[in-house]
């Protein structure tokens, strides 16, 4: 009897239990930042599958909204991104006028993690346009913005590496793409990537092309994993060169015909 | 003098008879010796044991051979309470090391006529080497005699079905005759269908060449159908252009029609408007609430990738 007592109490205790979670909603963002996210949403589908034109117009629709409703967090996201997707289209100074929007914005108040990367970028593009002394002084802006919660480490010290490869500088190069590849060893393949690639242009200026040729092979498998036809242009262009200087013209010549035929999208 | 003599004679004797004694000793000796070479006495051996079934072919004195060399001999072969043949075999020590304890003693003969010897077939080199009054097993390797009754036993099968098809083949009623008797009378058939044959080929020309005029006749009848349909043709056209009348007819009963619901139509449109609207809130409220809510992604805003690459100006 005691049994049954207890039995049906426990199974009307489940029911109570299953209608209250039932009844438990997620909370409810309002329509228009649903919106703003959706058009984001849509736009980094559009940019993971190369379309730079179709993110670019969700990215300006997502941020039209996230003005209107001065949620500073989405215009933060949505001009890191348009910049990045006009830099991407060649569209270089656009890219400048949204990322110094953002730096440069005294009404709203961003989060520092938003500022290092817009610094990042800024140097970034500077360094794209060859201005060396530009680029590193807004990456020592960015270092100092990227503090807790801040995932652009590798990305820092790849520029730097870079920067350091364009003074022909193969021991700084060196040192700042082993700082990005033990950064970014595991989190992220792009980086990683990167930072092989700076190892074996850094190699390349040592005049050790066997070990600049073993790192660009490790940075095309990479790339190729990660489908980035510019990367795997590069990586090849990488190999050729460090078979020119290991004296293998046959080859040199043949990873040359292989990145020619690289179209990038 | 004569005592002399006599005394001279009798150490002589004396003297012949132990030269005679020494000798015969030293034959025994010898004998003996040569006794003990045979048996194996003088060579250091190990004495070890098995067991057979029965006694057949297993001699005492028989040689004990392992991979082709005699490395001892069956000393002797006697009968056990549990009926059994108990097999001692003395090893040369020299060889024992390579005689594991799983090793076996295999009755054999060493040609198709010949002497019967032990083989000593070697076990595992791990196990530990055979001692004194250690146990082998034995088997029994196949004779010249067992060979020929086991082929004689699988031979007997074959030469019955050997005698029964001769049987077969010999029966004047059987399958085979039968079969020939057949063959023989269709070879017989054939000769007259190819007679036949050749009559049909002479008729067939005779008669390609009536046919030949026939289709002359049906061509000339083609012909004559083909003017009907020459006159039949415009009949039918213009049964077509009131056909497609009646088609132009229905079309514009439908232009009524809808002409007519046009009205309706908005309405309809709206209410499958709203019912669309209603279905999405539902859907989105759904969306929501658990346990769906776990199952779709909230659309977040994330920062794209930066990309620290930057080509070199050279490549």
């Amino acid at each position: 009897m005691m049994d049954r007592l207890r039995f049906s109490a426990s199974l009307v205790l489940s029911g109570v239990l299953f209608l209250a979670a039932c009844g438990q909603t997620a909370p409810v963002r309002n329509a228009r930042l649903e919106l703003a996210a959706e058009y984001s949403q849509s736009g980094q589908r559009a940019y993971d599958r190369g379309d730079y034109l179709t993110a670019l117009r969700q990215y300006e629709m997502a941020l039209q909204v996230d003005v209107a409703v001065e949620n500073t967090l989405g215009v933060a996201i949505d001009m890191l991104n348009l910049a990045r997707v006009n830099q991407l289209l060649g569209r270089v100074e656009v890219a400048h006028a949204y990322l110094d929007k953002l730096l440069l914005d005294d009404a709203l108040e961003y989060g520092n993690t938003y500022l290092a990367n817009a610094a990042t970028q800024k140097a970034l593009l500077m360094l794209h346009q060859g201005d060396v002394n530009g680029a590193r002084s807004w990456l020592e802006k960015a270092s100092a913005w990227c503090v807790a919660e801040c995932l652009l480490e590798s990305v820092i010290d790849n520029a730097r590496a870079a920067i350091a490869l364009r003074e022909m500088d193969g021991d700084q190069a060196m040192h700042w793409a082993n700082r990005a590849a033990s950064a970014s060893r595991g989190d992220s393949p792009l980086e990683y990537a990167n930072a092989l690639r700076h190892m074996g242009e850094a190699h390349l200026m040592r005049g050790e092309f066997s070990a600049a040729l073993r790192l660009a092979d490790e940075a095309l498998v990479l790339d190729k994993s990660l489908g980035l036809p510019e990367k795997i242009r590069q990586d090849l262009l990488l190999s050729a060169r460090a078979y020119e200087g290991l004296g293998d013209a046959e080859q040199a010549r043949r990873f040359r015909a292989r990145a020619a035929r690289i179209i990038s999208r | 003098m004569k005592l002399h003599n006599y005394n001279q004679r009798l150490l002589n004797i004396e003297q012949r008879t132990k030269r005679f004694l020494l000798g015969a000793f030293g034959a025994m000796l010898l004998a003996l010796l040569l006794i003990a070479i045979k048996q194996d006495y003088l060579v250091r051996s190990t004495a070890i044991y098995f067991f057979a079934p029965n006694a057949q072919g297993l001699n005492q004195g028989m040689a004990v051979k392992f991979i082709g060399f005699k490395v001892g001999s069956v000393k002797e072969v006697s009968m056990e309470p549990n009926a059994t043949v108990r097999v001692r075999v003395a090893l040369d020590d020299d060889y024992v090391h390579l005689i594991g304890q799983d090793a076996k003693a295999r009755l054999i003969k060493e040609a198709l006529v010949g002497e019967s010897v032990v083989e000593i077939i070697p076990g595992s080199q791990q196990v530990r080497q055979v001692t004194q009054n250690s146990v082998l097993q034995f088997e029994r390797g196949q004779d010249a005699s067992s060979i020929a009754e086991s082929m004689a036993a699988q031979l007997q099968p074959i030469l019955s079905d050997i005698r029964q098809i001769t049987a077969s083949i010999n029966d004047p009623n059987g399958d085979i005759q039968q079969t020939l008797k057949n063959l023989n009378q269709v070879t017989g058939d054939l000769r007259e269908t190819v007679n036949q044959f050749t009559q049909l080929a002479t008729s067939g020309n005779q008669k390609l060449e009536s046919v030949h005029g026939k289709l002359d006749k049906a061509l000339d009848s083609v012909n004559a159908n083909l003017q009907v349909m020459d006159k039949a043709i415009p009949r039918l056209v213009e049964k077509a252009d009131a056909t497609l009348d009646n088609v132009q007819a229905a079309t514009s009963d439908i232009q009524r029609m809808t002409a007519d619901s046009a009205g309706e139509l908005p309405a309809f449109i709206h209410n499958s408007n709203a019912l669309v609207q209603d279905s999405q809130d539902m859907l989105d409220g759904a969306k929501r609430s658990w346990p769906f809510s776990g199952w779709f992604s909230k659309p977040e805003a994330q920062v794209l990738p930066a990309d620290g690459y930057v080509t070199p100006e050279k490549p």
